[in-house]
């Protein structure tokens, strides 16, 4: 179980202060630590590198209809 | 006339507005053609069996029938929503990482990074979708903020529905031993 975790996360470094502007930045946000905050935005950043034209495409669509299948929320 | 709509990503707490919603005295509109389960003890309050994206995919959900009436609609199915009614909707979000990790224990497989990225983008264009479209008044509600504080956002929402809620009734439907897919990972 302490391997898988591990292969799920790994670490990236950045200054302290900054660490501690975050920190503030999401309190009283719905974000529950700096480090999903951190993958949050990193995510985003990643997705408009890869999607210039649309905001959510097609791909992504068929990506998103699959897993709905699989939570049973389209047929 | 207007429709009142839950929305957000499925794992986001929508099923717990239902019911925080239902409790405090609205009229909710679900069957039981899912049952509840270890994922939603407390019930998926869902039309259609949580199919209701299907059917207004196809254009075939009658929408007027709910006129005034709370229904959930979970953010993909948003963009299908008949542009000729009126909408107030609640929009849960939550850490992604707490959705990824229910949808993951939910549907027994991993997401891949793309999908997490998917998932992401379709959050986002939600939540674009809701500040363009003029027929929807929306209000955004953090899943982990109710569980924190449950009186003080169901009184803010019970504000944007104008009152409606009997907000001593509507916070017993918030079960903080339902908050589990907490975001450990910081604490490791």
């Amino acid at each position: 179980m302490a391997e898988e975790k591990e292969k799920k996360y790994t670490t990236v470094s950045i200054p302290t202060p900054l660490f501690k502007k975050i920190e503030e930045r999401i309190k009283g946000t719905g974000f529950t630590s700096v480090s999903s905050y951190v993958t949050y935005v990193l995510r985003e950043i990643i997705a408009e590198d890869a999607e210039s034209e649309e905001a959510f495409s097609k791909e992504d669509e068929e990506r998103v209809k699959e897993r709905l299948r699989a939570l049973g929320y389209l047929d | 006339m207007v429709n009142y709509i839950v929305s957000g990503l499925e794992r986001s707490g929508t099923s717990m507005m239902m019911q925080i919603l239902y409790l405090g005295g609205m009229k909710v509109a679900f069957d039981h053609k899912r049952r509840p389960d270890e994922h939603n003890p407390k019930g998926y309050f869902e039309l259609e069996g949580g199919k209701i994206i299907t059917r207004l995919m196809e254009g075939t959900f009658p929408m007027e029938k709910y006129d005034d009436m709370v229904i959930k609609v979970t953010a993909y199915g948003l963009r299908y929503l008949p542009r000729e009614f009126q909408y107030k909707i609640i929009y849960m979000r939550r850490d992604m990482e707490e959705i990824f990790a229910s949808m993951e224990k939910m549907s027994g497989k991993p997401l891949s990074e793309e999908e997490k990225i998917a998932f992401v983008k379709l959050n986002e264009y939600a939540l674009s979708l809701l500040e363009r479209r003029k027929n929807i008044d929306y209000i955004v509600v953090w899943y982990n903020k109710v569980i924190e504080n449950p009186r003080r956002e169901i009184e803010r929402i019970n504000k944007f529905l104008g009152g409606v809620l009997d907000v001593d009734s509507a916070v017993q439907a918030v079960d903080p031993s339902l908050y589990r897919n907490r975001n450990m990972e910081v604490k490791r």
